[in-house]
């Protein structure tokens, strides 16, 4: 096999992934001395521009993820499965980096952590560990459908837990220390909005590069499974052959 | 016969690794989520807000539980119990007011008119805090450990934003508690 052959790369992944590290530095230009401060969060403010296009990274995987499943169990689609499971992957990395980053965020402006009380912080805790959960099983082994199959459902599960995190702050007013929604409720300087909608398209725009190279690593070790099957499938006719041969000539 | 294809011993294509550490983890992540479940349904209210506490004071005694409103810039005072730094400060939310003794140093956002969420208990009788003179004055305090600070989805800057000031200094943004001088 060819170099090739097995690189995930292409002229658009290069031209994404430039875009991304393009964006990632103007990101930081603008988080850091673009936008002002807060008048009440003063710079612990900037962790938005890295919080919030986490958690949208969140939705967009899960919505990927639960598209994925769905059309996995309708057309039982190899395709679309390996859709999920690389969605499913991204997704545990914008979860961790969303719980992270708004641990740290938290500290110097609510005074933890963490809170074990806080219906959105323990709903994407959940929500991370569901995931965890999901990878685990798609490393199980076993009959590669049935494994698909389960992972699946997981999977859809795992998405249910989503416009729960979403609606948490508006249904749970009570039991969250989160403030409502920031793009829609808030109150934000145009320069904040603006570097927060940076950060969000540099975060679709990682998602879609990270995606196309996952699948194409699905996409390859499926094959490769195809492969192996076929040439045990060769090496084991040529022994019976050979073993046949050699039975005639006695 | 070159067609033979009797069913051999299988030969794993590839090493993966063991399922039963997958299996477990699974299964372990399986028991994390129910009981992070079990917690957020069962759990009590995280927080009261200043209205619900006064009114319910009575059902929850002693107890300790959680408390959310917005302290009054007013009647906040620094001090020391003994050796221990303590904030004294009156908070209020829905109309009612709640005299506070926060033992250990205030959070770093804490300010009038943020909104605090405070782990303590009542106590049956006023707070003790040199210079301070509680608004609510009903004959008890709030006496808490753990401050944390719930800030709004305003991020905005004073420097920038001359309405707020206008706002503020119009009282909009501002509890209805008025302190006497």
């Amino acid at each position: 096999m060819s170099a090739d052959a097995v690189n995930t790369g292409s002229r658009t992944t290069r031209l994404l992934g430039a875009a991304v590290l393009i964006g990632v530095l103007a990101l930081i230009l603008l988080g850091f001395f673009g936008a002002p401060e807060d008048d009440e969060q003063r710079d612990a403010v900037r962790m938005i521009f890295v919080h919030l296009p986490s958690a949208f990274g969140i939705y967009a995987a899960m919505a990927t993820t639960a598209v994925g499943s769905v059309m996995w169990l309708w057309k039982r689609s190899r395709w679309w499965d390996i859709v999920a499971h690389s969605s499913a992957e991204i997704g545990v990395i914008f979860c961790g980096l969303t719980l992270f980053t708004g641990s740290v965020w938290g500290r110097p402006t609510w005074n933890t952590y963490w809170d074990w009380g806080d219906v959105r912080l323990v709903t994407t805790l959940i929500l991370f560990l569901m995931l965890v959960g999901y990878l685990a099983l798609r490393s199980a082994g076993g009959d590669e459908n049935a494994m698909a199959t389960r992972a699946a459902v997981v999977g859809l599960l795992a998405a249910v837990n989503v416009p729960i995190i979403n609606r948490s702050v508006e249904w749970w007013s009570n039991r969250t220390l989160h403030q409502k929604s920031s793009l829609t409720d808030g109150n934000l300087e145009d320069l904040t909005l603006f570097t927060l909608f940076v950060g969000i398209v540099v975060w679709a725009l990682f998602f879609v590069w990270a995606m196309i190279h996952r699948f194409r690593i699905g996409w390859l070790e499926h094959q490769l499974r195809d492969i192996d099957l076929e040439t045990a499938l060769i090496q084991r006719r040529a022994e019976a052959a050979t073993e046949s041969s050699g039975e005639e000539s006695r | 016969m070159t067609g033979e294809l009797t069913p051999r011993a299988p030969r794993p294509l590839r090493s993966r690794k063991a399922p039963w550490v997958a299996l477990v983890i699974a299964l372990a992540v399986v028991v994390a989520v129910a009981a992070l479940i079990v917690n957020l349904v069962e759990g009590s209210l995280y927080f009261y807000n200043a209205d619900e506490a006064v009114e319910e004071r009575s059902d929850i005694g002693d107890r300790r539980f959680t408390l959310q409103g917005s302290p009054i810039g007013c009647s906040i005072v620094e001090g020391f119990s003994g050796d221990e730094p303590v904030v004294a400060f009156s908070l209020s939310f829905g109309g009612a007011s709640v005299d506070v003794v926060h033992h250990g140093d205030p959070a770093e956002l804490f300010q009038a008119d943020v909104p605090v969420v405070l782990d303590g208990a009542w106590v049956a009788q006023p707070p003790v805090v040199e210079g301070f003179t509680g608004i609510a004055n009903d004959g008890w305090h709030f006496s808490s450990d753990r401050m944390r600070v719930k800030h709004d989805n305003d991020y905005i800057n004073d420097d920038e934003y001359d309405e707020r000031l206008t706002l503020s200094d119009a009282g909009a943004d501002s509890t209805e508690v008025v302190c006497e001088a």
